[in-house]
Parts: structure tokens; C-alpha cells; sequence
């Protein structure tokens, strides 16, 4: 297992949002982390990623424990965290954006490779190389975010919402592009609310529920079973 | 490389000759009153500007410097031209536990926790007489004798503190231009448009946010520095004076945040207006002078500098246009 997380606990202030999360990923995989509003999703990445500290619980990649790290750390161990809402550095160009992922100390000997490999997956981003992220479209913008996550070379990338209010074929061009990611090598952890193209893409899944994980399977296994079609795809 | 360095030499030639063209020493106390708020507008916008970390207690870091310099001078006999410096590193060394302290907040908390700092700092002053000599502070009456490349500097007239004032504006402008094109500038843009973002691509944000604010305390410190050798009179009033951490916000915003001319064309239209509206009104003078302020902040947000600079872009893509056509 690539990423292990056993009864992770976090919240903010008082008020608890995790109770005790549990699974784990295998190194290739694509896992989804299902469920509604509030159940938890962008928490549990976050506590993963350091960006919320947990209370309790264990993290581990690769078998050494992230609990305790700081983000820097963390993404120095080669687990990066694309934040929901793409939260681009907006009066930046696209090229800065992405050079920017690419400071930590291990990352920098590789930043100019990566950033022709991160072209190379989106060649929408060679063009407006110099144009300022906040004017791009919402896709492009995601884009840059992960590619943003891609500069630090991650081992294990995290997406959180990455279809989040885009054009329905710019979506269709996200699962394609992240299904590419991983098939370069890259261990993908996916939180979607579009639960029918992530399991689509996904070898596994896990649907969270007040801050607990309540069902997990295959991505088939779950795209079949009765009480997902019904709480998550409407049918 | 020539583009970049002409300013610069612009700057220098302009400064070396100005004392020769002002007619009093009127106009050359403004013109030091002018290079002081540059270097202290500059300090204020490595952080305030570059990392978006408003901060309203920059007066502490002022005070710190002045006080040191004072202290050194009257009870070591160390001459001020050591002591700006180190009052520079007192204020750069106390800005540390400071940061560590008040970043753990963002936002406006952080304003509000610089502030809080400044008053607890001013306090101190106010109450430690046995090394501050509380509300009476400390009077400089005489300088040393120095010599100067063979000649005796006159400490009463102004030039002395003009070639010094000089100096430390160059300073702090150069340490904005160097922030600009460094990694740490970059990492500081990156925190200002989003922290969280900036944390998420491993940024060691509190790292930056320390190490900015202990180079922005140095230069304010200078400037402390620099005011108790000017002045001769340092007291808590006067050097930890809320006033002062306002003025630095409002220089470096009415001029251009974020940029490296920005303190300088903040600090010619505040202290140009403060000056000729204080000679012109007596009563109330500080009703133009905010008036000025509001009217800049309304309509040039982006401050004067960076409006002129956006302004002279167009103008230049405007004239190449036509070049080309």
C-alpha cells in the first residue's frame, strides 16, 4: 500500500469532521473518495496533506508516518495536494503558477523537464504560457492547478473536486487527462462529486458519510450497488 | 542590463546633485525627510506589499532602531554610523519571536496583533526607565568630531544626514529589487494571492513570512536609527508612535504596493503635500493631507506608481505600434 489512513480524526476548532477514516491505496491505483456535502472528503485530504492538522489517527506513505509533518514535508515526500477551487495564484503567469510547484529543494534540478512534461500533457498551457492565471477559463485553470501539482513530481497526487463547475466536455477532458496522469506512474486519490465519471475511471472507491467510511469497493462493484445509485446518482 | 541599471544611475546622478540646486536648507530637510520615508516605505512593502501581510506596528520596529542607536551613542560613545546598523539587527533580531507569534494569525488578526505588539512595545519604553529613561527619553547635544576623506563633517548642517538619508533610501529600494527577482519573492506573491495554495505546493510559508519580516525590520530599524541621529531627541512619543506605522501603510499604498518605486513616489507626493499644506493652513492642515490620501487610495488603488506604470506600458506598446506600422 502506497497510502495507508487508519482512524483519521480531524476537525476545525470544536467541531469534529472526521471519526475515525479508514483506507488505503495501492501504488497505480486511482481511488475515489465518494460521498455528499459535508461528509468529509476535503477533510480527510486535507488532514492527509497537512493543511489540517489530525487528532488523532495515522497517515502513512510508504509505510513512514505524515502525521505531525508539516505540508512541506509532506510534499517533499512526493504526496502533493491539489486544493478543491483550483486556488491559483491569480496575478501570476501560467508559467510562474507552475514554476512555483516546482521550488521544493528536490523537485528544483527536474523543474525545467517537468515543466516540458506538464506542457506535454496540456498543450493548452504551452499556448497561454504568459497570460495571467486568473484570466484563463475554468478548465485552464484547473489544468494549471494540477499541473502546478505535477511540477513537485509527485508519487501519490491528490485531486480534490478537479470537475468542480466546468463545461460538461471540459469535464469529459479532465478524467481523460487524469487517467493519462496515472497511467505515466502516478497514484491518484480522487474526492468527486460527479460519482459516475470517477468510478467510471476509478479501480476503487470509498463513499464517506459523516465523517466515516461507510461502503468501499471496485469501481464496478459500487457503480452496481443499489444504495449508491440511489444517494449518489439519482437513479 | 543597461535598461535596468539606468534608473538606478538616473537616481544616483539626480541625488549627488540636488543638494547643489535646492535653494535652503528648508528644502533639504524635505528632501531627507522625503529619502527616510522611501527607506521606511520600502521596509513596510517588503511584507506589506510583497507577502500581503498587513502590518500596523511597524513604529515598534522604528522605535527599536532609535532607541538602540540612541542608547549606543549616549552610554557606549559608539557613533551613530555603527549604531543605525545595529539598531537595524535589534529590530531585525526582535522581529523574530515577534513573527513567530503574530503569523500563527492571518489576515486582519495579523493587523490587529502587530498593532497590539507596537503598544505593548511602546509601553515597555514608557515604563523601563532604567534603560530607556521612560517619557523624558534621551537628548543627543553634541556629535563627535569625524573626518571625512580628510575633511571635518559639520553635524549641524544638514548634508551629513542628506548622504546618509541617500544611502539608506538606495538601500532599501535595491533590497525591493533584489526581493523581486528572488525565489523568496516569489514565494511571498504566491502567500499574498493564496496562502493556502502557496502551503499546498510546499512552500514553508512561515518560513518566508519570518525572514521577509526580519529583512523588513532591519530597514525599519535603519530608519529608526537614522531618526534618532537626525532629530537628536528620541522618546516614546515620538519613535513608537502609532502615527508612524500608519504612515509606512499609507506611502507604500498611495505610491504602488508591491513594487519597487512604489515607497519612493508615496513618499515625494506624502511628504511634498504634508509639508506645503502644513505651511499653508496651520489649523488643520491634516484634513488636506487625508483628504490627498483618500482621494489616491479611491482612485488609484493600484497607487500612483502603478498606475503611471500601466500608463506608460500602454503608451510604449501605443508608440512601438506605430514603429512597426
Amino acid at each position: 500500500m502506497i497510502l495507508h489512513v487508519e482512524g483519521l480524526e480531524a476537525g476545525y476548532g470544536k467541531i469534529t469532521a472526521l471519526w475515525g477514516v479508514d483506507f488505503d491505496v495501492a501504488r497505480g491505483e486511482i481511488v475515489a473518495l465518494l460521498g455528499a456535502n459535508g461528509a468529509g472528503k476535503t477533510t480527510t485530504l486535507k488532514a492527509i496533506s497537512g493543511l489540517v492538522r489530525p487528532q488523532a489517527g495515522a497517515v502513512l506513505l510508504e509505510g513512514e508516518p505524515l502525521t505531525g509533518r508539516s505540508t512541506m514535508e509532506i510534499v517533499a515526500r512526493g504526496l502533493v495536494h491539489v486544493p478543491e477551487g483550483r486556488k491559483l495564484f491569480g496575478e501570476m503567469t501560467v508559467r510562474d503558477n507552475l514554476l512555483l510547484g516546482g521550488f521544493p529543494p528536490a523537485a528544483r534540478p527536474h523543474q525545467a523537464a517537468r515543466l516540458e512534461q506538464v506542457f506535454a500533457t496540456f498543450p493548452r498551457l504551452r499556448e497561454r504560457e504568459r497570460q495571467l492565471a486568473g484570466t484563463l477559463s475554468g478548465g485552464e485553470q484547473q489544468m494549471v492547478a494540477i499541473g502546478r501539482g505535477l511540477m513537485a513530481g509527485p508519487r501519490v497526487l491528490m485531486l480534490d473536486e478537479p470537475s468542480l463547475g466546468l463545461a460538461p466536455i471540459m469535464v469529459e477532458e479532465m478524467f481523460r487527462v487524469i487517467e493519462e496522469i496515472n497511467r505515466q506512474g502516478v497514484t491518484i486519490l480522487l474526492v468527486e462529486q460527479n460519482t459516475e465519471h470517477a468510478l467510471a475511471i476509478a479501480h476503487r472507491g470509498f463513499v464517506l458519510e459523516s465523517g466515516r467510511v461507510v461502503l468501499a469497493g471496485t469501481g464496478a462493484q459500487l457503480l452496481a450497488d443499489p444504495k449508491v445509485r440511489e444517494a449518489y446518482l439519482g437513479l | 542590463m543597461t535598461r535596468r541599471l539606468a534608473p538606478w544611475v538616473a537616481g544616483v546622478v539626480a541625488l549627488a546633485a540636488l543638494p547643489a540646486i535646492v535653494p535652503n536648507s528648508f528644502y533639504l530637510h524635505v528632501a531627507i525627510m522625503i529619502l527616510m520615508w522611501t527607506l521606511l516605505g520600502s521596509a513596510w512593502n517588503l511584507l506589506g506589499g510583497f507577502a500581503g501581510q498587513v502590518s500596523f506596528g511597524h513604529a515598534a520596529l522604528f522605535g527599536i532602531g532609535a532607541y538602540v542607536t540612541m542608547i549606543l551613542f549616549l552610554k557606549a560613545g559608539l557613533a551613530p554610523w555603527w549604531g543605525i546598523p545595529l539598531g537595524g539587527l535589534a529590530a531585525a533580531l526582535v522581529s523574530l519571536p515577534i513573527g513567530l507569534v503574530c503569523f500563527r494569525l492571518r489576515g486582519p488578526y495579523f493587523s490587529l496583533a502587530t498593532l497590539a505588539v507596537a503598544e505593548i512595545v511602546k509601553l515597555v519604553a514608557l515604563n523601563w526607565e532604567t534603560v530607556t529613561n521612560g517619557s523624558v527619553g534621551f537628548l543627543i547635544t553634541t556629535f563627535p568630531p569625524v573626518r571625512f576623506f580628510g575633511l571635518a563633517v559639520d553635524w549641524e548642517s544638514k548634508l551629513p544626514f542628506y548622504a546618509l538619508a541617500a544611502l539608506l533610501a538606495l538601500g532599501g529600494l535595491a533590497a525591493t529589487a533584489w526581493l523581486q527577482t528572488s525565489r523568496l519573492g516569489a514565494y511571498l506573491i504566491a502567500i499574498r494571492e493564496n496562502e493556502e495554495a502557496a502551503e499546498a505546493v510546499g512552500i514553508d510559508t512561515v518560513r518566508a513570512k519570518v525572514l521577509t519580516f526580519a529583512l523588513s525590520a532591519f530597514l525599519a530599524g535603519l530608519g529608526g536609527g537614522f531618526y534618532a541621529a537626525y532629530f537628536r531627541y528620541v522618546d516614546p512619543d515620538a519613535v513608537l508612535n502609532i502615527n508612524l506605522s500608519m504612515e509606512m501603510v499609507f506611502i507604500a499604498m498611495v505610491g504602488g504596493l508591491g513594487t519597487v518605486a512604489g515607497p519612493l513616489v508615496g513618499a515625494v507626493f506624502l511628504t511634498t503635500v504634508g509639508e506645503s499644506v502644513r505651511e499653508r493652513f496651520q489649523v488643520g492642515h491634516l484634513i488636506f493631507y487625508g483628504l490627498f490620501m483618500m482621494l489616491a487610495i479611491r482612485y488609484m488603488p493600484e497607487g500612483i506608481w502603478g498606475r503611471a506604470r500601466r500608463l506608460l506600458a500602454a503608451l510604449r506598446a501605443r508608440v512601438l505600434g506605430h514603429v512597426a506600422a
